[in-house]
């Protein structure tokens, strides 16, 4: 059946990507894009240039203004939806319209996590998910400022290197020794993590138990220290809770996500879900930009009736304290790894092998390394340890054995 | 409008399916300019920093007439710098370049 008016829920990566591959893939009915901000706008500056101050929220748009009309995209802006009505054929905004929608794509994204831990709602402790989030972090991240980050994982550890750029005094807490070891790779992540420590950021093994309310800061007990220490703000970087209430009011399968198929279909046809809060069964949810773009367009090619894209394995960058890290595949599957170059040389690369195939990579400062490992895991091409880890092989070459 | 090509390079100068940046100070443009060697032996020529932040397209994969990003992966392709992806949404700019006898002449500011 023709699809004549599609509604996407949520203008992040995931929303604004599918509007654009409906698009590209030749979809001639009405697309409209719902979203409760100003505009949509890149989450990843939050933690780089846009808490730095460096960029501002025009500068991260995710698509120019006059994008929107030469695609035909209507935005709705500073708009909530606040209920799907798949049988009415429409979904529910905050004002009580309703929009007619053939299709309805929940793009809804997820809210940065705020764990149970006594005294968290304090003002002074902040998250990191909005560009409002990042605005008000700002004005705390002033020179000289005490600041714990909580959790050392991809945000902490980007928010932690940013504060300290600005000239805080930067703590970070967590309580696993060695952060994102399965993602990076056990000698790596711990590199990494030591890496905190060279750049003048304080990294403490422990939980928070408590935060307790001081006339001149907030006092945070720590599992590992004898003292309560007094900071001027907090940040928690303890992951994301994906948005599901739309999808669980309307009664799809929600499980840890919007259970979705290969095409991001959820369990009532007429509804698709892409991006963070979207979980394909048996797999974890990816939580990473490029992951939410391709939702977008593997939803794209769903309503279009055409053929997916291609499946390529899964990756992402982060940067901390100047260096540029990217990651592909999944390190937790490998038997072996090999290294290249040196972690304490210029640039550096990691590939996980397994059974004679590459099945991950993660660099520092070495993209083209993880370039070509995402095209020896998509390719199977088989895997020559001696060559991987010589860096005078060029990433290129390693492709043509 | 006619401009006299510089000669910037020897094709050998560029390993298939990478680039070299070419400095402002030789082109005489605003930006430096990225000599693109894709998988076969064409050779192209875009405006060297990224539209989206400021990573050198020189250090891309280029590969199937298409150069990526070394930051955030977004793709332009080699002959009209076309975006074909977010995070980038601008065009790279390109430039005419032509490969005489094994010797690469950049046109900048020339449309291919
Ligand atoms: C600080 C930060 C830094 C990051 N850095 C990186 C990085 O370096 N590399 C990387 O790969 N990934 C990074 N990520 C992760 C990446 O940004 C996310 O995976 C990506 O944003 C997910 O996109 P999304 O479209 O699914 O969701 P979101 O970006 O969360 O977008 C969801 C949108 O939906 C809107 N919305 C929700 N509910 C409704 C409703 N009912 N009605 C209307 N609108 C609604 C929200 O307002 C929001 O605009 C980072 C994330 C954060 C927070
Ligand atoms: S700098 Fe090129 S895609 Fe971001």
């Amino acid at each position: 059946m023709s699809v004549g008016r599609v509604v996407i829920v949520g203008g992040g990566i995931a929303g604004v990507g599918t509007a654009a591959a409906l698009r590209t893939g030749g979809f001639d009915g009405e697309v409209t894009l719902v979203d409760a901000g100003e505009f949509p706008y890149d989450r990843p500056p939050l933690s780089k240039d846009f808490l730095t101050g460096t960029r501002d929220l025009k500068e991260i748009a995710l698509q120019p203004p006059q994008w929107y009309d030469d695609q035909r995209v209507r935005l709705v802006n500073r708009t909530a939806v606040t209920a799907l009505r798949p049988r009415d054929g429409a979904v529910e905004l905050a004002d009580g319209r309703l929009l007619p929608a053939d299709r309805v794509v929940l793009a809804t994204g997820g809210a940065a996590a705020r764990p149970p831990i006594p005294g968290a709602d304090s003002d002074r402790v902040h998250v990191l998910r909005t560009a409002d989030d990042a605005d008000r972090l700002r004005l705390a991240l002033s020179p000289g400022a005490h600041i714990l980050v909580v959790g050392a994982g991809l945000i902490g550890a980007e928010v932690a290197s940013t504060a300290v750029r600005l000239g805080c005094q930067v703590d970070l807490v967590d309580p696993v020794a060695v952060p994102l070891a399965p993602v990076l790779g056990p000698d790596l992540a711990a590199w990494l993590h030591g890496l905190h420590a060279k750049n003048h950021v304080t990294t403490l093994h422990a939980s928070v138990e408590s935060f307790t309310e001081r006339s001149n800061g907030i006092e945070a007990r720590l599992t590992s220290s004898t003292g309560p220490r007094l900071y001027d703000a907090v940040v928690l970087g303890v992951g994301m809770v994906p948005c599901v209430d739309l999808a669980r009011t309307a009664g799809l399968d929600v499980d840890r996500g919007i259970l979705v198929d290969a095409g991001q279909m959820t369990s009532n046809p007429a509804v698709l879900a892409v991006g963070d809060p979207a979980r394909v069964r048996d797999e974890h949810r990816a939580e990473h930009w490029e992951a939410a773009q391709q939702d977008g367009a593997r939803a794209a090619a769903t309503l279009l009736g055409a053929a997916p894209p291609e499946p390529s394995a899964s990756w992402f960058w982060t940067d901390r304290h100047a260096r540029h890290i990217e990651a592909v595949g999944h390190m937790d599957t490998a038997s072996d790894t090999v290294l290249r170059g040196s972690f304490d040389g210029p640039s550096c690369a990691v590939f996980g092998l397994r059974d004679g195939l590459v099945v991950a990579a993660a660099s520092v400062d070495d993209p083209a390394a993880v370039r070509a490992a995402r095209r020896l895991i998509d390719r199977r091409i088989p895997a020559d340890a001696a060559r991987l880890a010589d860096p005078s092989v060029k990433p290129r070459d390693l492709l043509r054995g | 409008m006619s401009s006299t090509g510089i000669r910037v390079a020897a094709l050998d100068d560029i390993p298939e399916g990478e680039g070299i940046a070419i400095d402002k100070a030789i082109t005489g443009t605003a930006d430096n300019i990225a000599l693109l060697r894709d998988t076969d032996d064409s050779v192209y020529a875009l405006d060297d920093t990224c539209t989206h932040e400021t990573a050198s397209l020189a250090d891309g994969w280029v590969e199937d007439g298409f150069v990526e990003c070394p930051l955030h992966s977004s793709k332009f392709c080699l002959k009209s710098g076309e975006v074909q992806g977010l995070p980038a949404t601008r065009n790279a700019c390109p430039h005419r370049v032509e490969v005489r006898d094994g010797e690469v002449w950049l046109f900048p500011g020339e449309a291919p």
